[in-house]
């Protein structure tokens, strides 16, 4: 009796509670949305600024009479501008594809292997994370222009591929794998590069692929270490090339305009692959 | 019983790509930094050993001083911003159901751009005939110069780091946010605490961990300031932007003094490694 007396009544006042908690929401939504126009204007302000007419007035005195795509052409045309393009492509390419190599292969002995020296090694890489790259600035550029690498692509790419972050993630992942796995594939008669290419690469691809998006990005928009070795158009990355464009070109239509090209490969990443990110962050830590 | 033989050569087999590029771009360079700093390497490449004279001139250096006080009041300005600004998306994300993948999305999009992009945009945003003074000459109101004013500049610089990096901080919060049951808010609720106090009582105390890691990420990362300032102000205006990163730079590949330019190096060093001993020191006791 009691039972069907509570039942309905506590159902009643689920009920009843919901509307008003919704209705208590509107602040957290007009909250939320003014700080996403905050986060957004800047962008919206970027292409309103990038498509209107070069020389006529623009927000925010007067909204623009009329939209184009001039501006986007010109810097697509512009000297150099193609050429960064190709480098940061490069740039970023190269080194996705040696960093997910090297870094599972490290990230798999470390993980499932013994040899001698292993845990010095490990803690060396991870001690190495807490040296900001910009101390050993000076010191690397002088070993890799003495080497000849100064306005080289290897001499760009090869010194950012020593990853630490990426070894230490793989290390983690493939600590979680069975050793059964590898066990089984063994007394199968698998050669080592054999159990690497066909039961890590493999087991390991969502890793991969989330540390293969964050390295992509890391070079795409690097710049203080393609700054001091590019020294000419031959390497030099896009976001190198915007600052050369800015000493160069005061147009706020054209600047606008090369700096919404150069950030398209970051959007396409993020809205292919932004559940992606958001996730790998909040478990990994990632940055 | 083959395989076992073999495993110690394959595991450094391995391992060995990653541990040659380590050996020579990061060991050997920060051996090399501290070395560097007792030289005075210049551009020819030529040196001599001259002990702790850089250290000398480096203390008795105004420019110094002036770019670790200029470093410090960036830091000051910004940590609290970024994080008063992750903390208040985060657990307003944290409060709603509908729409909460747009709004985290909308929110996180600057996180993917460039230094380098945020910085031409907000160029423009802070430039006398940009964003900020256009929409303020509708009010009659200004100009200001924003890149112009010494004592506007750091926080103007701290607000660019933080609109393109909060998003981070945001999902590590966030993340720490959904850790905690909901079975003690529903106890305190019941309790009667009213929503500042669940917020200090039982929220704050356990997102304490995502909290600390937060504070010396950004921390960190204040002392690292390079792109923004390299892009708007050049160190500038009368040097009230020149960080110590900015410093490196310059002495560096303007002044092409590598010796001097290293022990600047160094005191970032320094500066990074005694916010990483801490922090170190703190996860180790609470989490492990």
């Amino acid at each position: 009796m009691t039972l069907t007396a509570t039942r309905p009544a506590a159902a009643g006042t689920r009920q009843a509670a919901r509307p008003r908690r919704h209705g208590r929401r509107w602040p957290l939504y007009a909250l939320l949305a003014v700080m996403s126009l905050l986060t957004l204007g800047p962008f919206i302000a970027m292409l309103i600024v990038a498509l209107s007419p070069r020389g006529e007035p623009t927000v925010p005195a007067q909204w623009p009479d009329s939209f184009t795509f001039d501006n986007l052409a010109q810097v697509l045309e512009a000297s150099g501008f193609t050429e960064w393009t190709f480098n940061s492509l490069v740039y970023s390419g190269v080194s996705v594809v040696v960093i997910l190599l090297t870094a599972s292969m490290a990230g798999y002995a470390f993980a499932k292997k013994r040899f001698p020296g292993r845990d010095t090694i490990l803690w060396t890489f991870l001690a190495t994370m807490m040296v900001p790259f910009q101390a050993t600035l000076i010191p690397l550029y002088v070993l890799v222009s003495d080497l000849g690498g100064a306005d080289t692509f290897w001499g760009l790419i090869v010194p950012t591929l020593a990853n630490s972050q990426a070894v230490f993630l793989m290390r983690q992942f493939i600590l979680g794998l069975p050793d059964e796995l590898f066990d089984a594939a063994k007394v199968d008669g698998a050669s080592e590069l054999r159990v690497y290419w066909t039961i890590v690469v493999p087991l390991t691809k969502p890793i991969l692929a989330t540390l293969g998006v964050f390295v992509f990005l890391w070079h795409w928009n690097d710049f203080l270490w393609p700054l001091v070795i590019s020294q000419s158009d031959s390497t030099r990355t896009l976001t190198v090339g915007l600052t050369v464009l800015k000493t160069e070109e005061l147009q706020w239509s054209l600047m606008m305009s090369s700096a919404a090209i150069s950030a398209v490969p970051c959007l396409l990443v993020f809205f292919l692959l932004q559940r992606y990110l958001v996730n790998s962050i909040a478990m990994t830590g990632l940055k | 019983m083959r395989h076992r033989l073999r495993d110690p050569v394959t595991g450094l087999l391995f391992v060995l790509p990653m541990l040659v590029l380590f050996l020579i771009f990061k060991i050997f360079p920060t051996l090399g930094a501290a070395g560097m700093s007792l030289t005075n390497w210049n551009i020819g490449g030529e040196w001599s050993f001259i002990g702790a004279d850089n250290y000398t001139r480096l203390v008795n250096d105004p420019n110094f001083w002036s770019s670790l006080r200029a470093t410090l009041v960036y830091t000051v300005i910004y940590v609290p911003l970024v994080m008063a600004v992750s903390l208040g998306t985060a657990v307003l994300l944290n409060s709603i159901v509908f729409l909460r993948g747009l709004f985290r999305g909308m929110l996180f999009l600057p996180y993917v751009t460039s230094f380098v992009f945020a910085g031409i945009i907000w160029r423009w945003i802070f430039e006398f005939d940009g964003l900020i003074n256009g929409l303020l000459a509708k009010m009659e109101l200004g100009p200001v110069g924003f890149m112009e004013r010494a004592e506007l500049v750091l926080p103007a610089l701290a607000v660019v780091s933080c609109w393109k990096g909060f998003g981070y901080s945001m999902l590590i919060l966030l993340a720490g946010l959904k850790a905690i049951p909901g079975s003690y808010l529903e106890a305190a609720k019941v309790d009667g605490a009213g929503p500042w106090q669940r917020f200090r009582g039982i929220t704050l105390p356990l997102l304490k961990p995502a909290l600390f890691f937060v504070l010396v990420i950004e921390t960190i990362a204040s002392f690292q300031v390079f792109d923004t300032i390299y892009v708007m102000t050049g160190g500038g205006p009368a040097k009230a932007s020149y960080t110590l990163i900015y410093g490196i730079f310059e002495r560096g590949f303007r002044f092409w003094e590598f010796g001097y330019a290293a022990t600047w190096g160094m005191v970032l060093f320094a500066i990074v490694l005694v916010v990483s001993l801490i922090q170190r020191r703190f996860v180790g006791k609470e989490n492990t």
